[in-house]
């Protein structure tokens, strides 16, 4: 694409095609302008293509074997571990990674901050998709994901916490649609469901906090069914699902600073003046916000040890591991989130999102996976597993580049000149 | 074995008749068919003479206090100490056959203070009363030791000539 | 038969929507910590301190059950032997919905020998977890499953502290919850024992009421203190179950694989913190955070109303 565009080429990002007043018709909208020829060169071109190939290559068949042969040949969940990677990583560390999409509804359309505008937008989209794809990876797991209906139309378990999960995020899907509705209604020229939905932001963005907590929260609280089966140090049936939803704040943050990042790097072509100016400024906005939210969290994850008395804990093999997962999930990214705030460095504050991310990673797979069933023995996915979950995030992956590509998420859609 | 067997039945059932009205309290000397719930297995030949002398002519030993024996338990003594001789000291005449049926489990729980509430089944009581002895002096302890198994068995335990086909056990995901 | 409970009766008067949901799921965690089980329903009790490892338990139930033949004869003793992953000793799978395990403990000349299925909790941690409502815990005492609505989640297996329900991971059509039923369709319904109780050729366990099998354990443990330890397992463990056990002094239960750090209370429990927050949060957030809304952004309707005056 950086050939293209070294070359003079714009892509689309108006209604009408430069220095005339005939319309992009959706096909070429979709080539971004390009001609047929000229979009397949420069997929071919990128090396990024040829991952994804060699992945598809080797997962799409291995995809379609679990559904074909059944889950025990795909992967190693078993009698005592009933779940793995597609949970542990698709529903667990996915869903807190996308909590950006309220955050930042929240700042911007409540909280005012227009000054994070530029942003808004791709927090959004990192939240639709990272849960589109959570759900995705649940229907991988679930042993009849034709059934997913079963818990909101055929038969409610209403006291379950997987039921409040299921229903928060089926609604919440639907929010996140919604709040992404203008910049479809933008790019296919479309006025009233633009419209409509500001009419109604203030509302979606309100049950996006509502809906948010609750399954954050609930994610957490599906574990403390396991009383005894999660180690102690990870547990907490008071502090559970507060660990999880106040966890989710700077994981999302976090998250939105590595993308962005990303973007930036990748896909800069794609960005307009508003957004690349602004990034740097956002970015350390955004520090602020995630370093708050992890000396929260860090605090309440003290509170729960003490709470508990679980100090001699920390003393055990698990401990040490309890405490290097603080160490590099929390207090790292906190101590270099304050001095990037405190030096102005958006380098260091993009280091520390890095950590975030990978510190919520090994929470998140700790609590699911490692230290599940710390009383029996050690799971280890099975190979299959692996190559699914990869599989199935580098379409998370795709669908994300080609929204970024496509959509006026890093870039203003330009109105009409009358 | 079975021609063997079938008149020792009737030889018991008409000395187990005829004992318990003529000779009331003296010892048999008789090898008893204990078939009445043969289906796994056979009924199992129960030398009662060779029994007397293994316990010594204590026939609390197995009969508790029905015998006209005091039994050797302490705890069944503070009841039982001069419990007189049953009429009928066949197992069967306290064990029932089955004992969860809704008429007996009424009988038992709905007798108020009952003490003997947790009393076997018939099959039980024969398990119970024989193994742990048999255990104690090294006597047979295997179940086709006492009793050979029937055809309905070799289905029931899918053993002999239902025994499965060795192979890998299949168990349906996760380490193994 | 009916069997109302109250879930049932809790589905009856939820409304369609989240909100409703949610509220009433809150609502029936708190009852539900007072249930304490039905007054009539059975249980059994385990001696396990008379079981001497002749595996015709197992054989019932996989006839009763319809269970596939087993890969080695029931009278093959050779499985005491087997170890799973983790050097565990063998555990209920798909095709068995109860096993015998043999324990040789330390101090004690013969081994012990532990029957292990389906508990039939008073609460059950399956039942509270299944958001499909696949469970039922029958008036009878049985604990049964519905596999028609069952999505495979598999949250019952993750909830359930005794890691009893299996699933048939190798059907890729119709994978399902497989575990001990308690015999409900075939014999509980009519009064009748479990197959495994009545096969017992020791009458290791006892049929009956769960209350009075209670007050027989007792007895038992009073009657001969030299042979039991004081303690029937299930009477209060994770707030009661309807099979209950009975073991031997020298070989107390924490070292024939119980778990004796389950505690009193039925799983729920650990659940209700969070659940009591929910109808919190439905209701409080809307206000609190337009609220917000209204503070942060008075400056801007200030200035409007300026503009407009």
């Amino acid at each position: 694409m950086k050939t293209f565009t070294a070359q003079g080429f714009q892509p689309v990002d108006q209604l009408t095609k430069p220095g005339s007043r005939t319309e992009w018709t959706l096909k070429e909208k979709l080539l971004l302008g390009l001609s047929p020829g000229d979009y397949l060169k420069q997929l071919v071109r990128n090396p990024l293509n040829w991952v994804f190939a060699i992945i598809y290559a080797i997962g799409l068949p291995i995809l379609v074997g679990r559904f074909y042969y059944g889950l025990g040949w795909a992967t190693h969940s078993s009698y005592d571990y009933p779940w793995g990677l597609f949970l542990g990583w698709g529903l667990f560390c996915m869903v807190p990674l996308s909590a950006s999409g309220f955050m930042l509804g929240t700042t911007v359309e409540l909280f005012g901050r227009k000054d994070f505008k530029p942003i808004e937008r791709l927090g959004l989209l990192n939240g639709l998709l990272g849960y589109l794809f959570a759900v995705i990876f649940l229907q991988v797991d679930l042993g009849q994901p034709w059934r997913l209906i079963y818990p909101m139309f055929v038969s409610l378990g209403p006291a379950a916490v997987l039921f409040l999960v299921a229903w928060h995020v089926a609604t919440y899907l639907t929010v996140q649609v919604a709040e992404l509705v203008p910049a479809a209604s933008e790019m296919m020229g479309w006025q009233k469901p633009k419209k409509f939905v500001k009419s109604i932001v203030l509302g979606l963005t309100v049950s996006g906090i509502i809906l948010s907590t609750l399954h954050q929260g609930a994610l957490g609280a599906l574990f403390t069914y396991a009383p005894g089966k999660v180690h102690p140090l990870w547990y907490n049936y008071s502090f559970q699902w507060f660990h999880f939803f106040c966890s989710s704040i700077f994981a999302g943050l976090s998250m939105l600073i590595v993308v962005s990042t990303l973007s930036k790097w990748f896909l800069g072509w794609r960005c307009d003046a508003n957004f690349l100016k602004n990034l740097d400024r956002i970015t350390l906005g955004l520090a602020k916000g995630a370093s708050l939210a992890l000396i929260t969290y860090f605090v309440i994850k003290l509170t729960a040890i003490a709470h508990d008395n679980e100090w001699a804990l920390l003393f055990t093999g698990w401990g040490q591991w309890y405490i290097f997962e603080i160490c590099f999930g929390v207090l790292l990214p906190l101590f270099l989130y304050t001095s990037a705030i405190r030096n102005q460095s958006v380098r260091v504050a993009r280091f520390a999102a890095l950590f975030a991310v990978l510190g919520i990673v090994l929470n998140r797979l700790n609590t699911a996976l490692i230290t599940y069933n710390w009383q029996l023995y050690q799971e280890i996915p099975h190979w299959r597993e692996i190559v699914i979950t990869i599989t199935v995030y580098a379409t998370y992956i795709l669908v994300y580049r080609a929204c970024l590509c496509r959509l006026p998420i890093l870039f203003t859609w330009k109105s009409d000149s009358k | 074995m079975g021609m063997k067997k079938r008149r020792l039945l009737g030889l018991t059932l008409i000395a187990v008749m005829v004992s318990s009205w003529i000779l009331p309290g003296s010892a048999l000397a008789e090898v008893f068919e204990l078939d009445s719930m043969k289906n796994l297995y056979e009924g199992v030949s129960f030398d009662h003479d060779m029994h007397i002398e293994v316990t010594g002519d204590d026939c609390a030993v197995c009969h508790h206090h029905t015998a006209g024996t005091a039994p050797a338990e302490p705890l069944c003594v503070t009841c039982h100490a001069n419990s007189p001789e049953k009429d009928d000291p066949r197992c069967s005449s306290c064990h029932v056959k089955d004992v969860f049926a809704a008429e007996n489990m009424r009988k038992v729980w709905d007798t108020p203070r009952l003490y003997h509430r947790g009393k076997p089944s018939l099959k039980a009581a024969y398990h119970q009363g024989c193994l742990g002895c048999h255990e104690q002096n090294d006597a047979p302890v295997g179940c086709t030791d006492c009793h050979a198994m029937t055809e309905a068995g070799e289905k029931f335990y899918h053993t002999g000539t239902c025994a499965p086909e060795p192979k890998s056990a299949d168990q349906g995901g996760g380490h193994h | 038969m009916k069997k109302l409970n109250r879930r049932a009766f809790l589905k009856g008067g939820l409304a369609s929507g989240v909100a409703v949901a949610a509220v009433g799921s809150a609502k029936k965690a708190n009852a539900a910590g007072d249930f304490g089980g039905y007054p009539d329903s059975m249980g059994v009790l385990v001696d396990m301190t008379k079981c001497v490892g002749c595996r015709t338990c197992e054989a019932a139930c996989n006839k009763e059950q319809g269970l596939p033949a087993p890969a080695k004869p029931f009278t093959d003793m050779s499985v005491y032997e087997e170890q799973r992953h983790g050097g565990l000793p063998r555990r209920t799978t798909e095709k068995e919905y109860t096993i015998v395990n043999r324990y040789e403990v330390e101090g004690r000349e013969q081994p012990l020998f532990r029957k292990f299925q389906c508990n039939h909790c008073q609460e059950p941690g399956c039942l509270t977890s299944c958001f499909v409502n696949a469970y039922t815990k029958t008036p009878e005492g049985a604990v049964i499953y519905d596999a028609t609505v069952c999505v495979g989640c598999r949250t019952c297996m993750i909830s359930c502290p005794f890691y009893v329900p299996t699933y048939s991971y190798s059907s890729p059509t119709n994978p399902v919850i497989k575990k001990c039923i308690m015999c409900y369709d075939t014999r509980l319904k009519f009064g009748r024992p479990p197959a495994c109780v009545e096969a017992c050729p020791q009458q290791v366990m006892t049929f009956g009421k769960r209350t009075d099998l209670i007050g027989l354990a007792h007895k038992n443990i009073q009657d001969r203190p030299d042979r039991y330890v004081d303690h029937v397992y299930g009477e209060h463990e994770v707030g009661g179950t309807s099979w209950m056990y009975l073991t031997a002094v020298d070989a107390p239960f924490e070292k024939i694989g119980f778990d004796t750090h389950l505690g009193k209370q039925p799983i729920i429990y650990y659940v209700k913190e969070f659940l009591a927050i929910v109808p919190m949060v439905l209701l409080i957030w809307p206000a609190l955070f337009t609220g917000f809304h209204l503070l942060a952004t008075r400056k801007d309707a200030q200035k409007n109303e300026e503009s407009e005056s």
